[in-house]
């Protein structure tokens, strides 16, 4: 009961499912015998109908007072981290790894920048070729069967 | 004795076992044929190499003037298709780094390494086409394979954008691998297949019930209605406390409009579906 109602944070993983993300929180759960602490990891189900989170996503999510189905009992508040579209939460600035866009650019700038180079201005927002060329949205397998039919997460 | 069945559809052999597995399963498992991991169906490659042009020269020597007044048994000398192979594929790999370069001198960013390895990776599936027993190649092929793969997980990380705009330039797919590896069994196949086969079946008659159900909505009410009524104007002829209140009646005769409504859209529908396929 005291972990009702609490936010929790967690990562997207992989899910066919159309109204709902995965989940992945993860936890360090000591073992007593070598007192050392291992990952532990919990995955729910939370309800997400516009499909905002990506794999790999950090979300916040917030259990439901009444579960939607038997497997939906939480929801998307927010995502903290895009992957892939991170903001420096100090500076307010876009960052690739460890380098700040705007000096990339800069650089890029100086060298005389390429007119096919990638520009983030034009570009369209995350997830445009979900399941055309790009298929991390959904888990792949290894096929098993001849079927005839189009099997695209099969490898 | 094991019979080799060549299956027309699928063009590739399997063998059929006709002692200790007989059974009518409605269940027909066909084993996948294997496709080497340098294929491009694996490797993520959808797009070839374009055709190399017949005049194209060395790039060393391709702004030479003396060439254009030499003798075509000199100019065919300094033409790239009379020269080594890697040549070949040095001009590839340059050329198409200019396609995703964020400027002239950028060479070491992750959209040119990746260009690199990609004109890389297609010069050497053809080469293999050729040459199906050329181990260094093949080894070189897989190992540019995997990396390329990895590069691809690192960029869709650190910069989810760009990594789209690398596999439209590059006509990439690309496939996170398997959560874990396994080969591919009768048993386990099989096993999955009657699942599959078991949660269709279910799915099928719980729709055929939903139906059933439904088609006794109507008539349900209908009964209710009447029964209702009769009740409450038998409370008030025998003067006992009344139950059955003028709302609920109208609440269920709304309801049935409802239903008829919908029966009436679904109808309507599929009559339309039916007049489209006569058309057709």
């Amino acid at each position: 009961m005291s972990r009702r109602g609490l936010l929790l944070m967690g990562q997207c993983m992989p899910c066919i499912k159309q109204n709902a993300s995965k989940i992945r929180i993860r936890r360090m759960e000591l073992d007593k015998n070598l007192n050392m602490y291992f990952k532990k990891d919990e995955f729910y189900f939370a309800h997400d109908p516009q499909k905002v989170c990506k794999t790999g996503d950090v979300v916040l999510i917030r259990e439901l007072p009444e579960r939607l189905t038997r497997l939906i009992t939480h929801n998307v508040e927010k995502v903290v981290y895009p992957l892939g579209d991170i903001t420096d939460p100090l500076t307010g600035k876009k960052v690739v790894v460890g380098n700040y866009r705007e000096d990339i650019e800069m650089a890029n700038q100086l060298f005389g920048k390429s007119e096919k180079a990638f520009d983030y201005e034009k570009a369209p927002p995350r997830g445009r070729l979900e399941g055309t060329k790009d298929f991390t949205h959904g888990e792949t397998y290894i096929k098993y069967h001849e079927d005839g039919k189009d099997q695209p997460f099969a490898v | 004795m094991n019979k080799l069945l060549n299956i027309a559809q699928a063009g590739h052999r399997q063998f059929v076992r006709e002692y200790a597995f007989k059974s009518d399963l409605k269940i027909k498992w066909m084993r996948p044929e294997k496709i080497a991991c340098y294929k491009p169906e694996k490797s993520g490659d959808l797009a070839k190499l374009p055709p190399l042009k017949a005049d194209e020269l060395l790039p060393e020597y391709r702004d030479c003037k003396e060439l254009d007044k030499a003798d075509e048994s000199v100019k065919s000398l300094f033409k790239l298709s009379n020269n080594a192979s890697y040549l070949t594929t040095k001009f590839y790999r340059d050329e198409m780094v200019k396609e995703v370069q964020r400027h002239a001198q950028d060479f070491g960013s992750m959209e040119a390494k990746l260009a690199k390895m990609t004109a890389v990776i297609r010069r050497y599936q053809e080469h293999m086409d050729k040459h199906p027993r050329d181990k260094m190649i093949k080894v070189r092929l897989k190992e540019l394979i995997d990396k390329r793969k990895k590069f691809l997980k690192y960029l869709r990380r650190w910069d989810y954008p760009r990594f789209e705009w690398i596999l439209e330039k590059l006509d990439l797919v690309y496939k996170p691998p398997p959560t874990h590896f396994h080969w591919i069994t009768r048993k386990e196949s099989l096993q999955k297949l009657t699942d599959i086969y078991c949660e269709n079946l279910k799915e099928e008659r719980l729709e055929a019930y939903h139906k059933q159900l439904q088609a006794q909505q109507i008539p349900f009410l209908e009964e209710a209605i009447k029964k209702m009524q009769f009740v409450r104007q038998e409370q008030i002829s025998c003067d006992v406390p009344v139950t059955v209140t003028e709302e609920k009646i109208a609440d269920s005769k709304r309801q049935l409009e409802m239903l008829k409504e919908l029966q009436q859209a679904e109808a309507a529908a599929s009559s339309k579906k039916q007049n489209e396929d006569g058309f057709n």
